[in-house]
């Protein structure tokens, strides 16, 4: 008897398993073409919970950050079908919005809304809405704020110098003035002292990130937003005036960072910083959290800090899932995005040191413990940062030409901070591309 | 007996074979194929981009537009821009290619006159060129780096200065530069060597009897029995560089600001980033016409050299 009914066990287990093979026989192919690198990782390894619930098999073509938006464009343009699900930068969402590539997902938030709001409604505003619709869901945002070494301010030694060069006190810059004091009062040559220990190679105020990538205008929207400005008008244009103002201060800020600021980007300040060479960063983004916390392993006694950005304001990043308008399989598109901008990946992307996307995650008590600080010790100044930056927008991510702008403007800003045109030059030139981009001022959604 | 007909049909007006097919027709079916490839891959696309450059072209419009005459040839020969790619890729190449071919010419007549270690040196100098310019330029990357370079570290510890390779806009192009003549050097070294290898012994040894010098034997035997050969090389690696992409796209993408941006990188910048083909059309259909007036220039007397000597053949 028992051994019948083991066998009827078996065989019902078989049947259902069977069924559930019959059933995901033939499964729904879905293609997303996303960056290349550790946050594309993470969530692969989620894509397989995706695949057995919805009866789905998700294909994740990886390309390499600087080439995602050219191949993106051609196959939207072609209508090849070929991604189901693209990620996007902040500045090309009004782009392919406008364009027709990506779907409208308003309605299919329509009984989402919980899951919508729980977006910061800063990083919504920036990376998800456009025109009144919504496009999509961010998977990992790398907003900015600031690194900087919290041991050099607190201590007293430096206090007392800081105080008797500039006049006032010491602390975490809240003008971009005082991070200029700053920078340059940390700037020392090998042979003197840092916190009373005699260097042994030449250390920097600053790190910045001058290289010829587009992370040099992310640095620069922190002072030119902080200042009330922004990279277009409202009519279209480029504040001359504003962007040299910014430009300059950012180009005097030069003599104080390493040689190699003019070659690297984000990736070549961390190593600066986890060299023990710099004492802070420019606006600089908060998801390199777990990068920037490994200095207090490398440097002895270092004490890393992510702090809002002077001004309370810096640039608002994060990558958009979206869904291709020439996908054959829209539905399971969105349900792919829904899954991954949801709250249970994006916990577990926490877990593994992601910066979530998802104020009830950023916000969970689970993640602010001390446990949790060398990988998500960022989360309460991300916070902070959204709070601060609560109703603004930019007109950058409002114009269907801000990808354009956005993948150009390095070049002028670059040129000027290497010395290869003067700075007022360099707005100018910003100005003109502006416009030759957008075949006159360029049309800023409302 | 059946080999005079046979002769006549190759050598003389061609009488249709069994097949009823003449020597002509026979020579047309066999290049066909080819030409057929050339028509696809090389001239369809051609006249596409012609027909580009008289419409607008903004890709990211979702389609090309209507034709606008001329509009895109006065808009890329008022730009700045593309004349400084221009005279950024002139300067390149002059100095690259002129540098190459001394270097290239001098390591093969040393080669050519080693006696010892000859094919182990041929071997290392083919490794520049087996690898890619975009791994290569990589490694190349990490050596000019001005924090963790090995260039700078070695500079410091002679107490000589230590410049900033690819960040300092006066000296990046030069850097560029130096990278190309480390990978391509080799090529001209290893064309210029087979050359030498090739010629005739009887000039030289004729001339040894005569007493001649060895800079007249160089002057009056050896270059001009090179030169077609070097002529070879100095037109390849010309086109090479004239047509720079890969080593500006890892070393410099085209910085500090522009001053590494050469012609084809900026066409890239226009055409892949801007998505405005029809611009870049333009800037490839004038490219191209100003290589194949520099091509028939310079290769006219080397067909002819070619010619003249197949003739006598």
């Amino acid at each position: 008897m028992r051994k019948s009914l083991a066998s009827a066990s078996l065989l019902a287990l078989l049947s259902a398993g069977g069924a559930f093979a019959q059933e995901c026989a033939d499964p729904v192919e879905i293609t997303w073409s996303t960056i290349a690198g550790f946050y594309t990782d993470a969530m692969a390894n989620f894509v397989k919970s995706f695949e057995d619930d919805n009866c789905a098999k998700v294909t994740v073509v990886n390309i390499d950050n600087s080439q995602l938006y050219n191949k993106q464009v051609i196959e939207m343009v072609g209508q090849t079908g070929a991604y189901d699900v693209v990620t996007l930068e902040t500045a090309e969402k009004a782009e392919f919005a406008e364009n027709g590539f990506i779907l409208p997902m308003t309605d299919f938030f329509a009984d989402k809304q919980e899951l919508l709001n729980d977006v910061s409604p800063t990083l919504r505003a920036m990376t998800v809405e456009y025109k009144g619709d919504v496009w999509g869901l961010p998977y990992y945002t790398y907003t900015a704020g600031m690194f900087i070494r919290q041991d050099l301010i607190d201590d007293a030694g430096e206090q007392a110098a800081f105080k008797a060069k500039y006049g006032y006190d010491l602390a975490d810059p809240t003008t971009w003035e005082q991070h200029r004091d700053i920078a340059e009062f940390f700037t020392r040559k090998a042979g003197e002292t840092l916190k009373g220990e005699v260097l042994t190679k030449d250390f920097y105020g600053v790190g910045l990130m001058a290289g010829p990538f587009p992370e040099i205008q992310d640095e620069l929207s922190a002072p030119l937003w902080g200042m009330g400005s922004d990279w277009l008008t409202a009519e279209g244009t480029v504040p001359v005036d504003d962007v040299e103002k910014v430009l300059g201060e950012y180009v005097e800020e030069l003599k104080f960072a390493p040689p190699a600021a003019l070659t690297v980007t984000y990736d070549g300040v961390m190593n600066q910083m986890k060299d023990c060479q710099i004492a802070m960063t420019h606006g600089f983004f908060l998801d390199q959290w777990p990068n920037a916390v490994k200095t207090e392993d490398n440097c002895p006694g270092a004490k890393v800090a992510a702090i809002e950005a002077p001004g309370k304001k810096a640039y608002v990043g994060g990558f958009l899932l979206a869904v291709s308008s020439s996908s054959a399989q829209p539905d399971m598109a969105m349900k792919f995005v829904a899954h991954i901008g949801g709250y249970e990946i994006q916990k577990q992307f926490a877990e593994l040191g992601g910066a979530s996307t998802l104020t009830s995650v950023l916000t969970d008590p689970a993640f602010a413990t001390s446990e949790r600080r060398a990988t998500n010790g960022q989360y309460a100044t991300l916070n902070m940062i959204f709070d601060s930056m609560s109703g603004f927008s930019s007109n950058l991510f409002k114009t269907p030409f801000g990808a354009k702008i956005y993948n150009t403007m390095q070049i002028p800003l670059q040129a000027a901070a290497a010395g290869q045109i003067t700075v007022r030059e360099a707005a100018e030139q910003l100005a003109a591309d502006v416009a030759k981009i957008c075949g006159g001022p360029c049309p800023i959604a409302n | 007996m059946s080999a005079a007909p046979e002769s006549a049909g190759l050598a003389g007006s061609p009488p249709p074979g069994k097949s009823g097919m003449s020597d002509r027709w026979f020579s047309i079916l066999l290049i066909a194929p080819a030409m057929l490839i050339t028509l696809i891959f090389a001239i369809l696309p051609l006249i596409q981009a012609l027909d580009v450059t008289f419409r607008m072209g903004d890709l990211s419009r979702g389609k090309i537009g209507d034709y606008v005459g001329l509009t895109n040839y006065r808009i890329v020969f008022a730009d700045n821009q593309f004349w400084q790619a221009g005279w950024v890729t002139l300067k390149f190449t002059v100095v690259a290619v002129g540098l190459e071919m001394i270097l290239g010419v001098a390591i093969a007549f040393l080669l050519h006159g080693a006696t010892f270690a000859k094919g182990i040196t041929r071997s290392l100098l083919i490794l520049p060129l087996a690898t890619s310019a975009a791994v290569t330029g990589l490694f190349w990357r990490y050596l000019y780096d001005t924090q963790f370079g090995v260039l700078n570290w070695v500079l410091g510890l002679l107490g000589l200065p230590e410049p900033n390779w690819l960040g300092d806009y006066t000296i990046a192009l030069w850097s560029v530069v130096l990278f190309d003549i480390w990978q391509w050097t080799p090529f001209v070294a290893l064309i210029a060597l087979a050359g030498l290898q090739a010629l005739p012994k009887e000039p030289f040894e004729a001339a040894e009897l005569d007493g001649a010098s060895k800079w007249r034997v160089l002057t009056t035997l050896t270059f001009p029995l090179l030169k077609p050969v070097l002529f070879l090389v100095l037109v390849l690696r010309t086109i090479d560089c004239v047509r720079l992409y890969d080593a500006v796209a890892v070393l410099t993408r085209g910085g500090p600001g522009t001053a590494t941006e050469t012609m084809t990188f900026y066409l890239y910048r226009t055409g892949l980033k801007l998505f405005r083909m029809d611009y870049a059309s333009t800037m490839a259909v004038f490219f191209l016409y100003v290589m194949l007036v520099a091509a028939v220039f310079a290769l006219t007397p080397l067909l002819k050299q070619f010619t003249d000597r197949a003739k006598e053949a």
